[in-house]
């Protein structure tokens, strides 16, 4: 069970497969779909990438959504903690994927949803959990 | 839609408080998930025009990956 105010934090490929409708992820979708159940935090990187992916007006569009939810939606420019970013390359991270971990553990969150859970998966003692889409549609249906 | 606006807030004042906030918190998550809906519409229209919609999971996957380092790259915190 993930109580709502425990901030999680969903991963770019969440965002994205969610809003493609992915056919091979339908649970990204379904995630989405129950956002306003959840306390969320959108930190500098995932924003940075959402950007990258998407359009200016679908940015606008995500935007006016998250917005739905002031209490519940917290965004996040502030850049990540510098010697956090270096702990995790140390410990065998990508520079990105580095920034994504600093993030979540500087933001205090619980829980990153990710369907990609390699590059952190060697790490032992990680102060969040890592979850896929489906593993959290289940907590929460427990 | 039969009610029209007044009736139907006359019909919602009747409902205890308890449950006219779920009714209000029903109404927001309806909005949010018919505004995703329209998002995601607009989103996969692009891609289609861009040949990009079918692409697999793993190459979607293999693209964030390379996005996200390039973000990176160009975060001058980073």
């Amino acid at each position: 069970m993930i109580p709502s105010s425990e901030w999680i934090v969903l991963d770019t490929n969440i965002w994205i497969f969610g809003l493609r409708n992915q056919s091979e992820r339908p649970a990204c979708a379904q995630v989405l779909q129950r956002l306003p159940r959840f306390s969320i935090k959108v930190p500098r990187q995932i924003l940075l990438e959402l950007g990258a992916n998407l359009s200016h007006d679908e940015m606008d569009a995500l935007f006016r959504l998250l917005n739905h939810y002031p209490d519940r939606v917290g965004i996040s420019w502030e850049r990540a903690n510098a010697q956090l970013i270096q702990k995790y390359k140390e410990l065998g991270c990508k520079a990105g994927d580095a920034a994504v971990a600093a993030h979540v553990e500087t933001l205090n969150i619980s829980v990153l949803v990710s369907e990609n859970r390699d590059f952190l998966t060697e790490i032992s003692g990680l102060p969040f959990q890592v979850l896929n889409a489906q593993e959290v549609l289940q907590k929460i249906n427990s | 839609m039969s009610l029209n606006i007044d009736q139907l807030a006359e019909q919602i004042v009747t409902l205890d408080q308890t449950k006219q906030m779920a009714l209000l918190e029903k109404v927001a998550e309806l909005n949010f998930q018919h505004g995703l809906v329209d998002l995601s519409q607009m989103y996969r229209k692009r891609l289609e025009k861009e040949g990009r919609l079918t692409q697999t999971a793993s190459e979607i996957m293999a693209q964030l990956g390379q996005i996200r380092e390039e973000t990176a790259a160009h975060d001058p915190v980073l």
